[in-house]
């Protein structure tokens, strides 16, 4: 048997560009790799995450895991498409083998087998692989006729707002759409004319020949096969350069995350990975609050990754995102959104070797004595309440404290790292740290996130133990040095500032501060799921009009909760909030402070 | 020169005819509501920089629209971009827009 006709070309010519186009991206990738990312990938290649990363593959890449627990029906369909056809090669390729024993035979030859082999010598041979077969090709139907309705009808599978394709996506998407329907036809024409085939191909063939005349179903035949080759070939070209790129990368994209790789403040090859890694669902568009409360429909990271993908990433999408972290939580590839868009920021705007900040030198307008000490953040000395409010819980505690910047100080360098300036976040960062450093603290308490968030991811503070406020209260009162007054009057609910919840992980000292002094009731949107107030310091494309539309809504739903008062751990949410709520809002040391005993 | 006890300084008059508007007008296409502050200052007042140095911003985004800009790019390259400024602006002006916008017109990238 040869195994080649005329229609095998377009199919042939469709795979060796497919796989030229993919080996000579991760050649290219994998060169790019910084020495130190190598080393990590060797460690790791034999160390037992390699198979964690496989099980992850499994889970992820064919399963879908992450996404069903998003949206079971999405999970459904990315699994009916992507496990379905997964299992329909390998089914497939065991049938040919279970025929045919083992033999090299082409890629097409598995593909079009049952072009070659006519149906009844299979059925006649194996029953089983053409129920099998058949079953399968019905699973992966219902996941196309899915993905059909979402993009007619998105709400209809659970999504406000899906992702607007550019033309390489549609040509790859259609085509797509085409493959499994054409096979459909193409097998179940070989049935009506050859017999064979089980409950769907084989039954819709018996009611082709028995409703067609069989010279038509000849005269379709041979085109029909040309048309199935086509569909597989056109999708084959416009995979590496469509979004379905993703199939390929999101698996040594797993393995490359079990070794450690990450991205970071700059640009690196591993990023590559992550970029392509992105099938534009569109998961991230619906809970971005850019497009849902300003109707902002091009900035979300599906758009922002396109883009950079393709060389046109411009400032202006680039710097329009709240870095809430929202899109993050919830990407089903668990791509670094924030830290790419950072990068991408930092290539654009960053400009090393700058005499910039050269005011900072011998600055130090700190006071007090103390082995804690405490760094308001400029934010904080904006809201004064807050500041005294400490204040009067370190008088209380007993606590002697080193004031680092009550007469004024240098920022921690968080806003210029989120403008992309990270270079000269970094004098900032050096500036600070010497100034710790000089005065002996052991603890670093701040009430801002924003700083809490540098404090924690780049100013390595060893011997320095950096703490929120909300962590530093809550040790006050378990060690039994601050005591508060509990009421169960006092309501309160708690707005998570993203820096703080999202980016650092904090979600239960500040709820377990309020509880020790009233009530607290939680909002729609809490914990993980928080909203941002909207002020952001990541954006700085919005409007005012734009972030008091967005703290408005956040307020509305805070207010909701019926509480007396708003509690939030942040100076920027705080004042953000109060500008839209009815309510009181209130920085979790004010009310601290206000019910010491 | 005889002393006669004073000086007269060089005039300070900004002629904004002769003064080239280009990269002003760039400024004001790109961020309009540049055009709705009251110059109360502020921003300088609660800036983080201007309190440690003589950094003004109200100063250098009002000489910027008016064609100077002579050391604009230096001085807001004092700016620490925290972000005060923003909050406390009674027109609500994205202040930090203005100022990456400024010394993206004016400087190298």
């Amino acid at each position: 048997m040869t195994f080649f006709a005329d229609f095998c070309i377009p199919f042939i010519v469709g795979e060796i560009i497919l796989f030229t186009a993919i080996a000579i991206k991760y050649i290219m990738w994998l060169k790019g790799l910084p020495k130190s990312d190598k080393k990590l990938i060797l460690k790791g290649a034999f160390s037992p995450r390699f198979f964690t990363a496989t099980w992850e593959v499994i889970r992820e890449s064919l399963l879908h895991h992450r996404i069903f627990k998003v949206n079971p029906l999405l999970g459904y369909m990315h699994m009916s498409l992507a496990f379905g056809w997964f299992l329909l090669i390998s089914v497939g390729w065991i049938e040919t083998i279970a025929y045919l024993g083992l033999k090299m035979i082409p890629l097409h030859g598995h593909v079009f087998f049952k072009y070659f082999i006519p149906l009844n010598e299979i059925t006649a041979h194996k029953p089983m692989f053409d129920f099998v077969m058949d079953f399968l090709l019905l699973f992966v139907l219902s996941g196309v006729t899915l993905a059909w309705i979402k993009r007619m009808r998105s709400r209809a599978m659970g999504m406000k707002k899906t992702t607007q394709h550019i033309s390489f996506d549609r040509i790859a998407l259609t085509a797509l759409w085409f493959v499994f329907p054409v096979r459909l036809l193409c097998e179940s024409v070989t049935s009506a004319i050859y017999g064979g085939g089980s409950f769907l191909t084989g039954g819709i063939g018996t009611l082709l020949a028995a409703g067609i005349n069989t010279e038509i179903l000849h005269a379709i035949y041979e085109p029909l096969w040309w048309l199935y080759s086509c569909a597989l070939g056109i999708f084959f070209v416009a995979m590496p350069f469509s979004r379905y790129m993703h199939i390929f990368t999101e698996i040594p994209l797993i393995f490359l995350r079990h070794f450690h790789l990450r991205p970071e403040a700059k640009e690196k090859s591993y990023d590559n990975f992550e970029v392509e890694a992105c099938s534009r669902c569109g998961i991230c568009i619906d809970p971005c609050q850019l497009q849902m409360q300003l109707g902002i429909n091009d900035v979300q990271s599906v758009y922002f990754l396109r883009d950079r993908r393709k060389n046109r990433l411009q400032q202006k999408i680039a710097n329009n995102c709240l870095m809430c972290g929202r899109c993050e939580q919830i990407c089903p590839v668990g791509i670094n959104l924030n830290t790419l868009r950072l990068n991408s920021r930092t290539s654009m705007r960053n400009i090393p070797n700058e005499s910039r900040y050269k005011y900072l030198k011998n600055l130090d307008r700190s006071s007090g004595e103390g082995r804690v000490g405490y760094f308001a953040g400029c934010m904080t000395l904006l809201t004064p309440n807050t500041l005294s409010a400490m204040q009067r819980i370190f008088d209380a505690a007993r606590e002697d404290v080193w004031w680092a910047d009550k007469n004024g100080g240098v920022c921690c360098g968080r806003p210029l790292k989120l403008s992309g300036e990270s270079d000269s976040a970094q004098k900032m960062i050096d500036y600070n740290k010497s100034l710790f450093y000089k005065h002996n603290i052991t603890i670093l308490v701040t009430s801002c996130p924003i700083c809490l968030r540098i404090f924690n991811e780049e100013y390595k503070l060893d011997g320095i133990e950096v703490l929120h406020h909300s962590e530093y209260i809550l040790r006050l009162i378990e060690q039994g040095r601050l005591h508060v007054n509990y009421s169960t009057e006092h309501t309160f609910t708690y707005h998570d500032p993203c820096e703080l919840g999202r980016g650092s992980g904090i979600y239960n000292e500040p709820r377990a501060v309020i509880e020790a002094i009233g009530t607290l009731l939680e909002p729609s949107h809490s914990r993980k799921n928080a909203l941002c107030c909207g002020s952001s310091l990541a954006n700085t494309a919005i409007n005012d009009s734009q972030q008091l539309t967005i703290a408005r809504n956040v307020a509305e739903d805070l207010d909701n909760t019926g509480a007396e008062t708003i509690v939030t751990a942040c100076p920027l949410c705080k004042k953000a909030i109060a500008r839209g709520a009815t309510h009181q809002v209130k920085d979790l040391s004010e009310i601290v402070a206000a019910n010491i005993l | 020169m005889i002393n006669f006890g004073f000086t007269i300084n060089k005039p300070r008059t900004i002629d904004l005819n002769r003064n080239n508007l280009n990269k002003s007008n760039e400024v004001i296409r790109e961020m309009p509501e540049l055009q709705t502050c009251i110059g109360c200052g502020s921003c300088t007042a609660s800036c983080t920089a201007g309190n440690l140095t003589d950094f003004n911003f109200r100063k250098v985004h009002t000489l910027v629209r008016r064609g100077e800009y002579q050391g604009a790019y230096e001085e807001m390259n004092k700016c620490m971009l925290c972000g005060k400024c923003r909050l406390v602006c009674p027109r609500g002006i994205n202040t930090r827009g203005v100022v990456m916008l400024i010394k993206r017109k004016l400087g190298d990238f």
